[in-house]
């Protein structure tokens, strides 16, 4: 087995109106990794490259072990992948597209497939045009999961979903990972689902990972301080401090790499420390790189 | 061939069996006619005509187009697959799909001819041409839409595939060599014929083989 289930180094895909640039990203086996950026930041492009439909400009990407999309045939015997904008050929019934799933892949469960239809609500004889958009990403879940992949690659796989069936999948996919060789890359723009489920978050933004660490250390890292200077905020030179925001004597400011340290050096009485949520360090990280980014000449 | 190369040729059958089953009933059912008569050969002549045309129509734009356009695609190349496996599966699917009703209906359309009294077998050769063209047409259509992702060029295509037909049925008449023999009670296998299929079955072969050699080699799969 490979060290990593994905790699992807130094990757460049330029369009005419969009470039991904210098992406890299690395997910162990047994690891949920959640790809999470705004609408339009490269998540689909990405994960689109990591399957062997586009073909890098510049960088190198293995998947299982394997050099992409050289040997694409080979890595998805081995990989479960559903996106948001996939569907089922329509006139065929889900039953002939699980017969039909199950006479490729060895590894077809088909206690389990019966399981998650059952649990998913779907009905094996319903053509694939009669699905709700709910239904067509159950049911292509369903083939995913049935086959019992290594890695399981979803892009955006609860954006047609209703809240409930947004907490089955969630809790499928932990039950995938029950064995720890298993992994899952999923985007999506929903930090609650990502938050829930991932052990490493990669944001993407424009093109650009913008961060990327395991989820507990992101919230480890990231706070909001709350700080009253009734003689005016100092001009900090730290690092740390990703933005500012002064109402008169009330400063607040957003902190990546919070610690005692970090304290100290900023020498100033603290009124109150919050913990941020995933949601907050995302679109606090998203917008401070998008200022740096504008910053540069 | 590989297993699942088998399993999507058997993947376009089963999608496209009635499809294929009606066209072959109404085409078979249309040389009824055209045992009947001067008129009822035209009217079923041109309904066996219209069978076979249509076929490589729907088959090109539902088995590819449509495939594209409704996102399929993307669950098709989910697969274990390479983009050379998807072509070259798709290419064998589809032209199996059109081969088999086709040769139903050539098959018929020859032995009418042989069969019948009121028609010269000096015809032979030249609805051997015809449906030989027909195949190559198709051919045409499959490899135009496996590389052509807009539908108006799609649309062109097909226009120009379907009027190339008229041109094909009038022009063929009009070769000195083939139309003084066509109403002759013996079919003439000359050489101007021999050239006439041997130019059809490379068209047919060459438009065949591009989509091996460009589509599939396609930096980006999802174009193909």
């Amino acid at each position: 087995m490979s060290a990593k289930a994905i790699e992807m180094n130094g990757v460049r895909k330029a369009f005419r109106f969009f470039t991904l640039e210098d992406v890299s990203l690395d997910l162990e086996h047994g690891q949920i990794m959640g790809l999470v950026g705004p609408n339009g930041a490269g998540k689909s492009t990405t994960i689109r490259l990591l399957m062997g439909l586009l073909t890098a400009d510049a960088g190198s990407i293995r998947l299982l072990g394997h050099d992409m999309p050289h040997s694409q045939a080979a890595a998805k015997a081995d990989v479960g992948f559903v996106s948001d904008d996939m569907k089922l050929l329509p006139q065929a019934t889900l039953a002939w597209h699980m017969d039909f799933v199950a006479s490729i892949y060895p590894g077809w469960d088909a206690a389990y497939a019966a399981k998650l239809l059952k649990r998913f609500g779907l009905h094996a004889g319903q053509t694939a045009k009669s699905l709700s958009t709910g239904e067509q990403v159950k049911a292509l879940l369903l083939l995913a999961l049935a086959r019992r992949p290594r890695l399981l690659v979803l892009d955006e796989p609860t954006s047609g979903l209703d809240p409930v069936a947004r907490h089955e999948l969630l809790t499928e996919f932990m039950d995938v990972l029950r064995d720890d060789s298993r992994s899952i890359l999923f985007s999506s723009h929903n930090t609650l689902d990502v938050e829930r489920i991932s052990d490493r978050i990669t944001f993407i933004d424009r093109g650009r990972v913008v961060a990327s660490d395991n989820k507990e250390d992101f919230l480890e890292r990231w706070r909001t301080l709350r700080l009253r200077l009734p003689d005016g905020a100092p001009d900090w030179q730290l690092p740390e401090i990703v933005h500012r925001d002064i109402e008169g004597p009330n400063v607040t400011l957003t902190i990546d790499g919070f610690s005692d340290d970090f304290l100290a050096r900023l020498g100033a009485p603290i009124q109150e420390v919050h913990r941020m949520s995933l949601e907050e360090v995302f679109v606090a990280t998203v917008m401070h790189s998008r200022q740096m980014q504008e910053a540069r000449p | 061939m590989n297993l699942l190369t088998r399993k999507l040729i058997a993947k376009e059958l089963y999608l496209y069996r009635w499809l294929l089953v009606g066209v072959t009933g109404a085409g078979l059912a249309s040389l009824l006619p055209a045992a009947s008569g001067e008129f009822g050969f035209n009217v079923g002549f041109l309904v066996w005509l219209t069978a076979i045309i249509a076929l490589g129509v729907m088959l090109a734009l539902f088995g590819v187009a449509t495939e594209r356009k409704e996102r399929s695609l993307l669950f098709i190349l989910s697969l274990p697959l390479s983009p050379g496996d998807y072509v070259r599966a798709k290419l064998l699917g589809l032209l199996a799909c059109f081969v088999l009703p086709w040769a139903a209906l050539s098959a018929g359309a020859v032995g009418l001819v042989l069969a019948m009294p009121g028609i010269a077998d000096g015809l032979l050769p030249y609805t051997v041409l015809l449906c030989v063209f027909l195949l190559m047409n198709f051919s045409v259509v499959l490899c135009a839409v496996l590389h052509v992702s807009s539908e108006a060029g799609m649309g062109g295509v097909i226009v120009l595939t379907n009027m190339s037909v008229s041109l094909f049925m009038m022009g063929i008449g009009r070769i000195p060599e083939l139309g003084a023999h066509m109403g002759k009670p013996e079919p003439v296998w000359n050489t101007a014929f021999w050239l006439l299929l041997a130019a059809e079955l490379v068209i047919a072969l060459v438009a065949l083989a591009l989509p091996l050699l460009i589509a599939a080699r396609r930096r980006d799969v999802e174009k193909v």
